[in-house]
């Protein structure tokens, strides 16, 4: 029996360390998954924080500089239900200013593609990126390991 | 051909109902005739399905747009060895082929044991053929592969283009043949507690089955790492996406099962674990095609959204909640007179070990569906990445290493202290030596130092083990060392065969922590003619080319590299269009070595090509990961070889040498089917 105990103490021991890992690397690794209108409503409360934001890139709003590898556009909420259909309104309210520096741009990245953008929103409502990844638009995606059916950009 | 591969489908149906209900009257009434009336079912059941695969890819090698699977994932133009692997390209093909790789499973399963296991073997086989029922229940109602489209197209969609790929080709079916073999143990674990025969024959019967599944899901899992690095583009092989997890997790479990029932059949021990245990990993399987197939942990690489995931949770729910409930109900009978004695014990370190991989999956599993466990608990989804996975599986990693050089150098029952010197002075010197020589290589990184003292105690470890083997025989048998080697590792193939693993385990982990660590990673846009320099590498862009082909464009960029001033290599990053799917893709170029990967990207196009971005990686050492993988499968194979050569080879050394001290008991003589 004082074996047993033994054992369980140190099985006890791997488990609480299994927690303390995986409590601590949530803490320090958590980023908030939202769409742009639910960035829009708690702003305040987020700036700052990681985050990744879906959303979709404002027609013309595009910047490509391949010197210095940045670019820069706004990113609006997807609109509900019928995508293609109703073009995103120029006045829609909603908005955030987005800037990739080091990155190349994303292979299907263009005008009114859906995208995910990684980084973090400062106080002025713009997001510095680390990273922009498009979704595939395709009608097959591939169920498979990594499918990086955005192409490049996936990681 | 459609009508007959439906046909096929429906009556393999009825067979695994028949198989099951004749089964169960024919254990319980100790009846042969029943139970080899449901033998027989399970193979009909087996030709069944194999027409209804040779239906579909009739269908697909003839371009018959007809078939609305056909249509979705093949075109006239698709070569031929992809309309081939179009079979699991999709998902109702992909559900097939698992049905079918089911039934052959079952029907070896069945064959294997027409004689062997009487108490046994006729519940393992009408689980089997409950789980044949679900995916042809599937198959038959809910995803049926031989739909009609109502107006035949003249040309089919074609197959993904990140899927026209050779490891693509072969990822698939290595990790469903991982996957759907480890329904085999499970069968005859869910047996064990139906039956109440609860002593270690079923996993005897089985164990075979479980280093074959744990094969083909290690293959499975390298193959798809290589289709990352060498396709997507992104410089990694691994990124801890939930499909990657999915996979992982299997293995991770298979892992500790197989190194938990080495205390069952031991010591008796661990009755209870190693039943949950083949539960979990069967259970796992289950929930990484679910998770795959429902849409219900969102990517980005956006997965096939389909009605699925309810039948598959469904599914997942009943078979863990009746296993579950047998495994309270027997747990009475399922204690172990046996206890453990001492933390210096084989089993263990071996208890330990497991603990720590469950720790791993269990980790792997929370990051996964954490984002669903946060938006249900507190409305808002919270997404962990690739960060997450590596910060918690990092230290359990080291720790599972340590494991492993401790694990097989201790004795079973207890080892007395006073040994422990002389046991593992080699091995630790090694280790710090190893340690000391990184450091001194200017490399003060914590975790790389005390992974690499590790890799090498780990290796001193093995080597020590070997050295004991060759100089015993050498002493008893008087053989040369290398014949002595030989012997050794063939006389005691799941012995040696597990080092050889082992192995295999610390080279690829040197591969992953050199990649991880030591990456190197340079975005540059230059000019036609300028150049860029990448660690010890200059990189000159030379121009582009274009080759236009009906299927698809490509822009190839050549780039010269040179060290040191002379010229050691052309290469040629291309970004391609594919015109049907009207879909980019790149296509990479890597120049390996063993000491690093050169890896080049064409990121970009400005200017009509007058000038380009680059994405270099410098990767040191992932050579070694795909070598470690090698090794972990040749190891495998060893473990696996059949004992026929092992009795020949005892045989032969009887003959060659009369009246030499008989070998001890090969420990691999134990069971197996």
């Amino acid at each position: 029996m004082r074996f047993r105990l033994r054992f369980a103490v140190g099985a006890a021991l791997i488990a609480a360390a299994v927690v303390y890992l995986i409590t601590t690397a949530i803490r320090s690794t958590a980023e908030y998954y939202m769409t742009v209108a639910e960035v829009g409503a708690k702003q305040g409360s987020l700036i700052g924080q990681p985050l990744r934001v879906a959303g979709r890139v404002k027609p013309g709003s595009a910047v490509w500089d391949p010197e210095t590898l940045t670019l820069k556009f706004s990113i609006v909420p997807i609109p509900a239900a019928t995508p293609g259909i109703k073009p995103v309104a120029e006045s829609d309210p909603i908005s955030f200013a987005v800037t990739c520096v080091g990155q190349p741009k994303p292979d299907m990245f263009a005008d009114g593609r859906d995208v995910i953008v990684e980084g973090k929103l400062d106080s002025t409502g713009h997001i510095a990126a680390t990273q922009v990844l498009t979704s595939c638009p395709s009608k097959y995606k591939p169920a498979l390991p990594g499918s990086g059916a955005s192409g490049a950009g996936a990681k | 051909m459609p009508e007959l591969g439906r046909l096929a489908l429906a009556i393999a149906l009825l067979l695994a109902i028949y198989s099951i209900i004749s089964n169960v009257i024919g254990a319980r009434r100790g009846s042969p005739e029943f139970i080899a009336s449901a033998r027989h079912a399970l193979w009909a059941m087996c030709a069944m399905v194999t027409i209804a695969v040779a239906a579909l890819w009739t269908g697909l090698l003839t371009s018959d747009f007809s078939l609305e699977y056909v249509a979705s994932y093949t075109s006239t133009t698709l070569p031929t060895v992809y309309k081939i692997t179009s079979l699991w390209g999709g998902q109702q093909g992909s559900l097939l082929f698992w049905t079918w790789l089911l039934s052959i499973f079952t029907s070896i399963a069945a064959f294997q044991n027409r004689r062997r296991n009487p108490n046994l073997a006729p519940y393992a086989m009408a689980v089997l053929a409950g789980v044949a029922i679900f995916f042809l229940f599937m198959l038959n109602f809910i995803t049926r592969p031989f739909d009609l489209l109502p107006v035949i197209p003249a040309q089919g969609t074609d197959l993904n283009p990140l899927l026209q790929n050779y490891w693509m080709a072969i990822h698939p079916p290595s990790l469903y043949t991982g996957y759907v073999s480890s329904t085999v143990p499970f069968a005859f674990g869910a047996a064990a507690l139906i039956s109440g025969k609860l002593d270690d024959s079923w996993i005897r019967s089985t164990r075979r089955w479980a280093i074959f599944s744990w094969l083909f899901l290690t293959l499975g899992n390298m193959f798809g790492a290589r289709w990352a690095y060498e396709v997507l583009g992104w410089g990694g092989y691994w990124a801890w996406d939930p499909v990657e997890n999915a996979a992982f997790m299997p293995w991770l479990v298979m892992t500790a099962y197989l190194h938990s029932v080495m205390i069952q059949e031991r010591k008796d021990m661990l009755r209870v674990w190693n039943l949950a245990l083949i539960g979990l990993a069967f259970c796992l399987t289950i929930f990484g095609t679910f998770i795959t197939r429902s849409g219900v942990i969102s990517s980005v690489h956006s997965f096939t959204q389909s009605g699925l995931g309810p039948y598959f949770l469904t599914f997942l729910i009943i078979v863990a909640v009746a296993y579950t409930g047998l495994l309270i109900f027997r747990s009475g009978e399922l204690r172990s007179p046996a206890e453990f004695e001492s933390y210096l014990s084989r089993e263990a370190a071996f208890l330990f070990n497991n603990l720590v991989l469950i720790g791993i999956a269990f980790a792997v599993f929370w990051g996964t569906i954490f984002p669903v466990l946060s938006e249900a608990v507190r409305g808002v989804k919270i997404t962990v990445g690739p960060p997450f996975f590596n910060r918690v599986n990092g230290p359990l990693a080291l720790a599972l290493i340590f494991l492993m050089g401790v694990g097989p150098l201790i004795a079973w029952r207890r080892t007395s202290a006073k040994t422990l010197p002389r046991i593992f002075a080699a091995p630790v010197l090694l280790g710090v030596a190893a340690g000391l020589v990184v450091y001194t290589a200017g490399i003060r990184t914590w975790y790389v130092l005390v992974a690499m003292s590790l890799v090498a105690f780990v290796a001193g470890t093995v080597i020590v083990e070997f050295r004991r083997g060759v100089v015993a025989r050498r002493h008893m048998v008087r053989e040369t060392t290398p014949r002595a080697l030989v012997n050794l590792v063939a006389k005691n193939n799941r012995r040696y065969g597990g080092y050889i693993i082992h192995i295999g385990v610390i080279i690829a982990f040197v591969g992953i922590v050199g990649s991880s660590f030591f990456k190197t990673e340079v975005k540059k846009s230059v000019h036609e003619g300028q150049s860029f320099t990448v660690g010890a590498y200059n990189l000159r862009y030379l121009g582009l080319s274009e080759t236009d082909t009906p299927h698809m464009e490509s822009t190839t960029a050549h780039v010269e590299v040179t060290r040191r001033g002379s010229e050691i290599a052309l290469m040629s990053p291309a970004r391609l269009f594919f015109k049907r799917e009207q879909q980019p893709a790149t296509r990479v170029a890597i120049r390996s070595t063993p000491a690093a990967d050169l890896y080049v990207v064409l990121a970009g196009l400005d200017d009509n090509g007058a000038s380009a971005t680059f994405e270099v990686f410098l990767t040191p050492l992932v050579f070694w990961l795909w070598a470690g993988g090698l090794m972990m499968v040749l190891g495998t194979v060893v473990v696996m070889w059949p004992n026929v050569r092992e009795r020949a080879a005892i045989a032969q050394a009887v003959r060659g040498a009369a009246g030499e001290i008989e070998e001890k008991a090969p420990e691999s003589a134990a069971g197996g089917s």
